[in-house]
């Protein structure tokens, strides 16, 4: 199985007075258990042939042992990793049996000092995950560089450091207490670099997050998504790219939902954070999609792109549609229903008296918040129902069901126009968003954000996000979900839409305008469609046609990315649903923006 | 141009082999590249920057390296052999392959191991690679060998070579991930056409084991019907994954519950795919159902409606199609995928040494499945027994 911990982390320097081996972690005592596998045999029946060819001794075809490194001793790293000059200032990757060792080979002043710090992994770590901490070696190499220039700090840590290694080894023998016998201990006293690595080692295994300051000065922050977002799913790995192409299929009907609370959040962040970042968790509530966010924050939206961007990678927030009472969910396939699962006290800690698999079996079947919001109930009821719902979702119990639509008039299935071209086009989806995105005020994109997409041009309108929450917003009075933040904005209450192309159809309703509006369908498909009572209505009818051209009913937008991107309210798209259900078929499913998130048993 | 868009470090491709060389510790010299085919594909400067990784510490004599350095990923089986009629009562060689640093190589490592340890025979026979007096006709014959390993590796993915005594057989296996653990209530799928697998070319237990995979008998059942061990069943199902003969997919039942994925867009964008589909799912092969038939019942699958309930209200038999094949062509496409029924002990006794067998099998990590495969009881009795206990709930997913 593929395993994002690392096996351990070594310090080699090399100058005018050779290469060394100046630190590793751990360092367990590795001679006694290479000792212990050269007696014993493999198998006790197997033959021993004295007059094998291979006179060397059997070959090691594994160095991991227990999840720690093994069968290399310090001289054999350091000449691995005291890289020739040529080698320096690029990744460094060697694989050795069942290791793979990555660096970022660093030279410090005058390129007379080269230090090396390693990072020893499982070979079969993908290659996003040795990208990673290539990424984290050479940052920690920058570090080291500038303060070394700054003030000798590296100098003087290896004087350190190799001065522990000489006073163990000037030791006379028979003193060497048993556990001692490793100058490591003594370094790990001494130095602050070394305490510095053990420290992005026990981080590493633990969080997958780092934050350390070299020499008590340089930040270096860094983040192994593969494990942050880990959670405690054993053997799911999200890869970094997978975060990046839910960055650029992220709409602003999106919302935001925090893995921590946002408190908690404003502490952690460093003194230099970005303003924008504190405005973004202040206003953050996750009834909120990102454009009321920006709106709220006075932010731009591809800056709330941006900052949902940092907080998804740090895996700080994630990626939901905004809660409200018409949203369906049901238990994801990868939740954890063991009764010993340490999630379930965790819970109970929450929710005093609840058992998480009890409510976790409610939602065995597809549930929305209206469904069991009843109005006899206590109002403390339905707050607490809904901090359930956002604590099942932050751990990823919860996946949202959503409906898509598909135009099937004919018993022969759906319309494919140009098939070559619809497929092309939900390819090119992102491209072609960015283009029309306007994102320019942030020319250092990591990622591209797609601002609107599929809205060729037409810039989201005030009547766009009030007609999307007016419908879906959980509850006006925020007494009724006092348990959560809720931001009475402006932007909540909401505005009477004005349906614009219905008012230029009104006066126009004769048979020609049907054939007209119809005129891209075959003369099966319009049979089909006139045979609905509800098609003798020119407003349905051209609501359906326009619904179909745009190409919203081939199963690639949902009832809410409708709704947004047609600025109509639930209600009325349901209608038209309803009425035209002879000639369409809709499907209940996640929406695989955001689906990444779970692992999900068909994939 | 589009090459450089498709292979990078980490696209997972794998590559071919760009060169061949076999590398000598001189007793003078040092580390020299002493035969490559095609010459002068790594160059001095570059050798030199990574010598130490090809001829490296006697700790890691036959240990295979791979160093990925420089746009050069290297592959070598570094390897010693003591005698004294060598100049330093040793002699060091290694035979390495190079490929792009984009490129997988994983496969490429057992034969490097391979290759070296026949140069190793044929070095203690005849002193093949370090007999300095080699006439004309031997000089040629190191740089033809490697030159044929290389252009058949890369052509053929194997190749044989007679030299002298010695016959090499060198063959490239593409090394797959791990397969998943196979457990009695899976059922095995061909992905493959079947009449492939019918040949002699499998061992005896697979043999016996091929007629019974149907897509519809389970492991356990299998085993029963074939004769054949439990545990050999499963091993021989999982070696038939590895090499992506079979698929697995959960057992067919009437009351499995099953839900549409993302997936099925794809089914509505793609003619080709549709009549896939319509060909698989049809009851007579002459007269193929609607399309529109067989995505109503897919998109009518969900979470609460059991396929009981949904050959109830579409009545498949009269739409033409048959609602075995459908469920089966949805969970091999990921169209569908089944949701599982997870019975779990919420309340009560909180011992496990008080609990039957069966309510241990309530933990919560066995699907109804796989108790029903367990305990040999019908998922109709199991439902049963779930109702009587007001201590278990049951959970989908």
């Amino acid at each position: 199985m593929m395993d994002p911990n690392p096996l351990s982390v070594i310090l080699v320097k090399s100058d005018s007075k050779g290469d060394r081996l100046l630190f590793r972690y751990p360092y367990t005592t590795d001679a006694r258990s290479e000792a212990g596998q050269q007696n014993r045999r493999r198998n006790p029946y197997a033959l021993t042939i004295t007059e094998d060819l291979l006179q060397t001794p059997p070959p090691q075809t594994s160095n991991i042992c227990n999840g720690h490194l093994t069968g290399f001793s310090d001289e054999v790293l350091s000449t691995l990793f005291a890289v020739k000059p040529e080698l320096c200032e690029r990744k460094f990757e060697l694989k050795v049996n069942d290791v793979r060792f990555v660096g970022h080979p660093t030279v410090l002043s005058d390129s007379i000092i080269l230090t090396n710090i390693v990072f020893a992994l499982h070979a079969t770590a993908s290659h996003s995950i040795v990208k990673c901490y290539y990424d984290l070696s050479k940052r920690l190499g920058i570090a080291l560089r500038h303060e070394e220039r700054r003030c000798g700090y590296l100098s003087q840590e290896t004087k350190t450091m190799v001065m522990a290694h000489d006073e163990v080894a000037a030791r006379p023998e028979g003193e060497k207490p048993e556990d001692a016998d490793s100058p490591f201990n003594l370094i790990l006293e001494r130095s602050t670099l070394a305490r510095n690595l053990k420290a992005v080692y026990d981080d590493l295994i633990s969080m997958g997050v780092v934050h350390v300051r070299v020499n008590r000065w340089i930040e270096v922050s860094f983040c192994l998504p593969q494990k942050v977002h880990q959670f405690d799913k054993k053997d799911f790995i999200i890869e970094p790219e997978s975060i990046h192409r839910c960055l650029q299929s992220l709409r602003p009907y999106h919302g935001l939902l925090l893995l921590v609370e946002s408190s908690e959040l404003l502490n952690h962040l460093p003194p230099d954070a970005s303003p924008a970042l504190v405005r973004l968790v202040r206003m953050y509530s996750p009834l909120k999609s990102l454009q009321t966010l920006a709106a709220d924050a006075d932010l731009t939206v591809s800056q709330v792109f941006q900052l949902a961007g940092h907080l998804l990678y740090w895996a700080r927030a994630t990626v939901i549609y905004p809660l409200c009472e018409s949203n369906v969910y049901v238990i994801a396939p990868d939740s954890p229903t063991h009764v010993s699962s340490p999630l379930i006290e965790r819970f109970s800690e929450h929710f005093p008296g609840m058992n998480l698999l009890q409510v976790m079996s409610d939602f065995s079947l597809p549930t929305s918040i209206s469904l069991k919001i009843n109005p006899l109930n206590h109002p403390q009821h339905q707050s607490q129902l809904v901090q359930m719902i956002v604590w099942m979702l932050q751990h990823r119990l919860l996946l949202q069901l959503h409906t898509y639509v598909y135009f099937m008039p004919t018993a022969n299935g759906p319309r494919l126009p140009q098939e070559r071209l619809v497929r092309q086009q939900s390819h090119s989806m992102h491209q072609s968003s960015t283009r029309d995105g306007s994102y320019q005020s942030t020319p250092d994109e990591q990622f591209s954000v797609s601002v609107g997409g599929f809205m060729g041009g037409r810039a989201p309108s005030e009547s766009d996000l009030s007609s999307n929450i007016s419908d879906d917003v959980l509850v006006t009075p925020g007494s009724k979900l006092n348990g959560l933040p809720i931001q009475t904005s402006s932007s909540l209450v909401s505005a009477d839409t004005e349906v614009s192309f219905v008012s230029a159809l009104e006066e126009e309703k004769s048979s020609l305008v049907r054939e007209e509006l119809l005129a891209d369908f075959s003369d099966e498909e319009r049979t089909a469609i006139l045979k609905i009572p509800a098609a003798a209505n020119p407003e349905d009818l051209h609501l359906l046609a326009r619904l179909c051209h745009q190409g919203y009913l081939r199963g690639y937008h949902h009832l809410e990315e409708i709704m947004y991107l047609e600025n109509i309210r639930r209600s009325q798209l349901l209608q038209l649903l309803d009425k035209f259900r002879d000639v369409l078929v809709t499907c209940e499913t996640e929406d695989p923006a955001i689906a990444m998130f779970y692992s999900h048993s068909y994939t | 141009m589009e090459e450089d868009t498709r292979y990078f470090e980490g696209c997972g491709h794998e590559g071919p082999i760009r060169c061949i060389f076999l590398c000598e510790f001189h007793p003078v010299a040092g580390p020299k590249i002493t035969c490559q085919v095609p010459e002068e594909y790594v160059s001095k400067e570059i050798f030199d920057a990574v010598s130490v990784y090809i001829i490296p510490k006697p700790q890691l004599q036959r240990s295979i390296l791979t160093v990925n350095v420089l746009g050069y990923k290297i592959t070598g089986f570094p390897v010693r052999i003591d005698n004294t009629k060598y100049a330093r009562n040793a002699y060091y060689f290694n035979l390495c392959f190079v490929c792009d640093a984009w490129a997988r190589t994983v496969q490429y490592e057992p034969v490097v191991k391979k290759l070296s340890e026949y140069l190793m025979t044929m070095e203690q026979e005849t002193g093949f690679l370090s007999n300095e007096n080699k006439t004309e006709n031997e000089k040629v014959r190191l740089p033809a060998i490697l030159k044929q390993i290389l252009e058949d590796l890369n052509c053929h993915k194997m190749t044989t070579v007679i030299e002298g005594t010695t016959t090499m057989h060198l063959k490239v296996v593409k090394v797959a991930s791990d397969p998943p653990h196979v457990s009695d209530h899976h059922v095995p799928i061909f992905i493959v056409d079947q009449n492939m697998y019918r040949e002699q070319q499998w061992d005896l237990t697979t043999q016996q084991v091929l007629p019974y995979i149907n897509g519809f008998n389970h492991v356990a059942k299998i085993a029963a019907e074939a004769d054949v061990e439990n545990n050999l069943v499963k091993a021989c199902v999982q070696n038939l994954v590895y090499y992506g003969a079979v698929k697995l997919i959960p057992i067919f039942q009437y009351c499995n519950v099953y839900a549409a994925t993302p997936e099925l867009r794809y089914l509505a964008g793609s003619k080709k795919f549709q009549e896939e589909c319509l060909l698989y799912v049809s009851k007579l092969d002459s007269n193929p159902p609607n399309l529109r038939d067989v995505f109503m019942m897919y998109c009518s699958m969900t979470h609460g409606t059991t396929l009981r309930d949904l050959c109830v209200r579409f009545n498949p038999q009269a739409l033409r199609i048959d609602e075995r094949k459908l469920v089966q062509f949805g969970l091999l496409h990921k169209l569908i995928r089944r949701v599982h029924k997870y019975p779990v002990f919420v309340e009560g006794k909180s011992h496990l040494n008080h609990m039957t067998p069966l309510e241990q099998a309530f933990s919560g990590l066995a699907s109804s499945d796989e108790i029903c495969c367990i305990t040999g009881l019908s998922s109709q009795q199991l439902d049963e027994e779930i109702e009587c206990n007001p201590g278990v709930t049951v959970i989908w997913k």
